[in-house]
């Protein structure tokens, strides 16, 4: 056999087939439980504004490629349909519609196209969006309902007005009021350990983020009490978005350290800063500011954290 | 002719809010009301007008090394003037405007024209170049503002023209609102008229 | 106990067509294209001329250079031409091209005393004379490893058994079929290098290869042989060294300098069975595979046949995408078929699309992949996109010469950065500046 042509290129010539798109698919298999159990427990609507969140996202993306002239094939990569999910999965169930179209088309074109579109943004986008979103209609953002959209308090406010805690295992399978995707704790861990063993998210920044709430909140007197190491450290870890930011919103490749060490520091920053804010702070919760903050701080963090550069030996 | 393309030069091309980036403080704190917009503007224009054109003719006798303080003097005084009219014929916007007033004396519009031009230019083409950079100044402010306005509040120069169950985005009248608004307002005009090289 | 490093990948691994297959003499081919330079050093001068009939190990090329191996004929024939040919380093290399007289007429050996009756000095002169040099892939020179620069105190010889690289089966045969020869090799190797320990690390896919070797190696204490997680790139000598002594070499530094010769257990097998029969290096096992292989298998050939005889020999199914010289992670593709054997030559890989396909890469989405899996504990992407902006200063600074550009990095990136090539290229500016 005679051979005409053979291609020649740079070693490695084998590739893993690992591709974002990949790694996409698994977040958004990691995801659909607990945003099945939210349908499930707030009504159909839920399973619109998810829709409608992934929908318009990704017709955002589509525009903005389309006006920046980059090749449209990078819809593809199915970045657009997680943040457009991740993002409908932090508003209140009861969310109408129109404001998480304003907010997946925020997400997409100022959290992330503004910014140089996939890799270049610093902070998360869906994060973004939702912080526009709370500044511009407060009362929306935090009208928090229960099961057939019925307005209710969530474990973190109803704890701060009346210090009562609910039983531990509706907090930790979703019967509560909150978020769409932040009530169905045991089903985020889940997605978050099946997240892990793909190789998709790096353990270090949820167990440090979680695992300093915990201590936190054990430790430091929240504002009413006065004593030290009284806290209740498993009804924060189950209440409130952390769960969700821990594995889900912290762990974005593009806006969290590169090194070992750095996303260690993240997740204790991101801690320190959500406990903070919970015990101290004006707002019930603190996920969401704790790691847009240490977004900001992550290219600092990478800069310090890269250790003895050459072989680390 | 020349002197009416310096003053369309200020109103377009070297705008001092899109394109020089100049004045940004009170553009962004004053931008929340289409009204208060267009009054700031046509203070800062009456401001730079006046102290372009009394700076052109003192330019002979103003010492290059004392030049700067000179010219805050100068722009003081026409400042305090305006601060002093407006108290007076529109103290409601007056009031609204608030320490912004007294704060144009350090508006970088102003100081940067007196150095960058009327120290170098006739008393004609300083009082056009006053006049473009003043208008330039204020249709920015007016178009800013509109904008924000029009989302943060629903109204326009104070007429409500949104339908009534309109939800106002608040975020378009703080702070963060003015950085965004503006900035995706600047990326528009260099989209559509891009700088010339 | 298994034993390993920081980092690695686990490429599938693709061995199965070719490791239950003994190794096979190839039959001579007509003509031998014999490179003057197979190995890292000065290239040799050719001893003999046109028209010059040569016996087979007759020695063809020397240099007096310090780093350097002779060349040695490996048929018996006459001398065609002394020309530039391809090579496979991607350049063209001076070779000596003999016609074969297919009479494999020898020269007249002279087998080395026992191990025994030999002082260090003289098994090193022995090495050299037989051409050995490094048959892992490196090509180093083996008899320069062995003389240590002043100050240098060495105490261990350590043979590579990983073959990490996936398809590559040569290794595996040579340990399961010639054992004795490599437990021989390795004692020899430790003389010359006046130490006391040798290890032969050895990855645990392989059970048969070691027990085997455990088999040969029992009467000897001084032998230790290790088993090695399977993993790329457990064969990389920093990461065998780290594996099997827990020593990590630092940064700028060569193995040499914690005390330690690397050296791969064909090099030791060659070692051996020319001390033993007198016969210098002229032929070597490589395994051919790929997709595109009628007949894959472990071939035992003559040193500077052709890729295109020993394919034809072993017949191809279809036209190959990529030929590859070596393994798939480190290997050079080649752009003809007509470049020769090397002393140093481990595999011949006919890739079919689906086994190799070029990847249009995107741009760095930080995902830290390359870093979580640099054995060197590199930050890839950074080194890479410096150097891919000319900043080369940076791309040093962030270690870029510590990269020993084993691929890993490469091959987990999900947006196909080609960060192996960007880093070689901060490398190559980086030593050019040097000089």
């Amino acid at each position: 056999m005679e051979i005409k042509r053979l291609a020649v290129s740079s070693s490695p010539h084998l590739h893993s087939g690992d591709s974002v798109q990949s790694a996409m698919l698994h977040v958004l298999i990691a995801l659909a439980p607990a945003a099945a159990f939210a349908v499930y427990h707030f009504g159909l609507h839920v399973l619109f504004v998810l829709l409608t969140g992934m929908a318009v996202a990704i017709a955002a993306e589509a525009l903005i490629l389309r006006l920046v002239k980059k090749p449209m094939t990078a819809i593809r990569d199915g970045s657009a349909a997680v943040t457009g999910l991740l993002l409908a999965m932090n508003l209140p169930a009861g969310i109408p519609l129109w404001t998480i179209t304003i907010g997946a088309g925020l997400a997409i074109g100022i959290g992330k196209h503004v910014f140089g579109g996939l890799g270049h943004n610093p902070f998360n986008p869906a994060l973004v969006a939702r912080a526009i979103l709370l500044v511009s209609w407060p009362e929306r953002m935090t009208a928090w309902v229960g099961p057939m959209l019925i307005s209710a308090a969530t474990p973190l406010s109803e704890f701060r007005t009346s210090r009562i805690v609910p039983a531990y295992g509706d907090l930790l399978f979703g019967f509560k009021a909150g978020s769409i995707g932040e009530i169905a704790v045991f089903l985020l861990l889940l997605g978050g350990a099946y997240l892990i063993y793909r190789r998709i998210i790096d353990w270090k920044i949820p167990v440090s983020f979680i695992g300093t709430v915990a201590l936190l909140t054990y430790i430091l007197p929240a504002r009413e009490q006065s004593s030290y190491f009284a806290g209740n450290p498993l009804f924060h870890v189950l209440s409130g978005g952390l769960v969700l930011g821990a594995f889900f919103m912290a762990t974005d490749w593009t806006t969290s350290p590169v090194t070992k060490r750095g996303r260690v520091i993240m997740g204790v920053g991101c801690g320190i800063l959500t406990s903070v804010i919970r015990l101290y702070g004006g707002m019930p919760e603190g996920v969401s500011y704790a790691i847009l903050i240490m977004n900001g701080l992550t290219p600092l963090i990478d800069r310090y954290t890269l250790g003895s550069r050459s072989g680390a030996r | 002719m020349r002197n009416f393309r310096v003053l369309m030069s200020g109103i377009i091309d070297e705008n001092p809010t899109f394109r020089l980036l100049l004045g940004m403080c009170p553009t962004l704190a004053v931008s929340t009301a289409a009204f208060n917009g267009l009054g700031m503007g046509l203070a800062a224009t009456a401001v730079l007008l006046a102290s372009n054109v009394l700076i052109s003719l003192m330019k002979p006798v103003i010492p290059d090394k004392i030049r700067i303080p000179c010219y805050v003097v100068v722009i003081a005084t026409f400042v305090t003037m305006v601060d002093m009219v407006m108290g007076a014929f529109v103290p409601d916007l007056h009031s609204v405007l608030g320490i912004f007033i007294p704060l144009i004396v350090v508006n970088c519009i102003i100081l940067q024209r007196a150095e960058a031009f009327a120290s170098k230019n006739s008393v004609l083409s300083s009082a056009f170049d006053g006049i473009g950079m003043g208008l330039g100044f204020t249709l920015a402010l007016v178009a800013l503002s509109s904008v924000r306005e029009l989302l943060g509040a629903g109204s326009i120069f104070g007429v409500n023209i949104m339908w009534h169950s309109f939800e106002p985005m608040r975020l378009m009248v703080s702070p963060p609102g003015a950085f965004i608004g503006l900035g995706l307002i600047i990326g528009l005009i260099n989209t559509l008229r891009p700088k010339k090289a | 106990m298994v034993k390993s490093f920081p980092g690695g990948i686990h490429p599938p691994y693709r061995k199965e067509a070719t490791s239950a297959l003994a190794i096979e003499r190839m039959n001579p081919p007509k003509t031998v294209a014999i490179p003057l330079q197979q190995h890292i050093g000065s290239r040799c001068d050719p001893l003999v001329a046109v028209g010059d009939r040569v016996l087979m190990g007759h020695k063809i090329g020397d240099s007096s250079a310090p780093i350097s191996a002779p060349v040695h004929s490996s048929v018996s024939g006459k001398v065609t031409a002394i020309e530039q040919r391809p090579h496979p380093n991607g350049r063209t290399v001076l070779s000596v091209v003999i016609a074969n007289d297919f009479q494999d007429e020898m020269v007249a050996l002279m087998p080395a005393p026992k191990l025994e009756q030999l002082t260090a000095e003289q098994l090193t002169a022995l090495i050299r004379e037989a051409g050995i040099v490094g048959m892992g892939g490196g090509g180093f020179p083996t008899h320069a490893k062995l003389k240590p620069p002043q100050g240098v105190v060495l105490d261990a010889v350590l043979l590579n058994g990983a073959e990490c690289e996936p398809y590559l089966t040569t290794d595996h045969r040579v340990m399961l079929e010639w054992s004795a020869d490599v437990v021989y090799g390795l004692r020899c190797l430790m003389k010359a290098a006046r130490v006391e320990k040798g290890y032969i690390g050895i990855e645990v896919n392989k059970p048969d290869a070691i027990e085997a070797l455990k088999a040969e190696a029992k009467d000897y204490s001084s032998i230790e042989i290790v088993s090695l997680a399977v993993k790329y790139p457990q064969g990389a000598e920093i990461q065998l060294i780290d594996a099997c002594l827990g020593r990590k070499v630092p940064s700028g530094k060569l193995p040499l300098h914690v005390g330690v010769v690397v050296n791969n257990v064909h090099t030791a097998q060659a070692v051996a069975k020319s001390l033993r029969t007198g016969v210098p290096s002229i032929e070597r096992v490589i395994t051919v595979a790929g997709n595109c292989m009628e007949r894959p298998g472990n071939l035992l050939v003559r040193v500077g046949t052709t890729f295109a005889d020993i394919l034809a020999d072993r017949g191809l199914k279809c036209e190959p995408y990529k030929l590859i010289s070596g393994g798939p992670m480190m290997g050079i593709a080649m752009y003809s078929a007509d470049v020769a054997v090397c002393k140093c030559t481990s595999g011949i890989l006919a890739l079919s699309k689906d086994e190799a396909t070029y990847r249009i890469p995107g741009n760095c989405v930080r995902c830290a992949k390359c870093v979580d899996v640099c054995p060197m504990l590199l930050h890839p992407t950074f080194i890479a996109q410096y150097a891919e902006r000319g900043m080369m200063e940076r791309a040093e600074e962030y270690g870029a010469v510590d990269c020993r550009e084993c691929g890993a990095c490469t091959y987990v990136c999900p947006v196909n950065l080609p960060l192996t090539q960007h880093i070689r290229l901060a490398k190559s500016d980086i030593y050019a500046k040097r000089k």
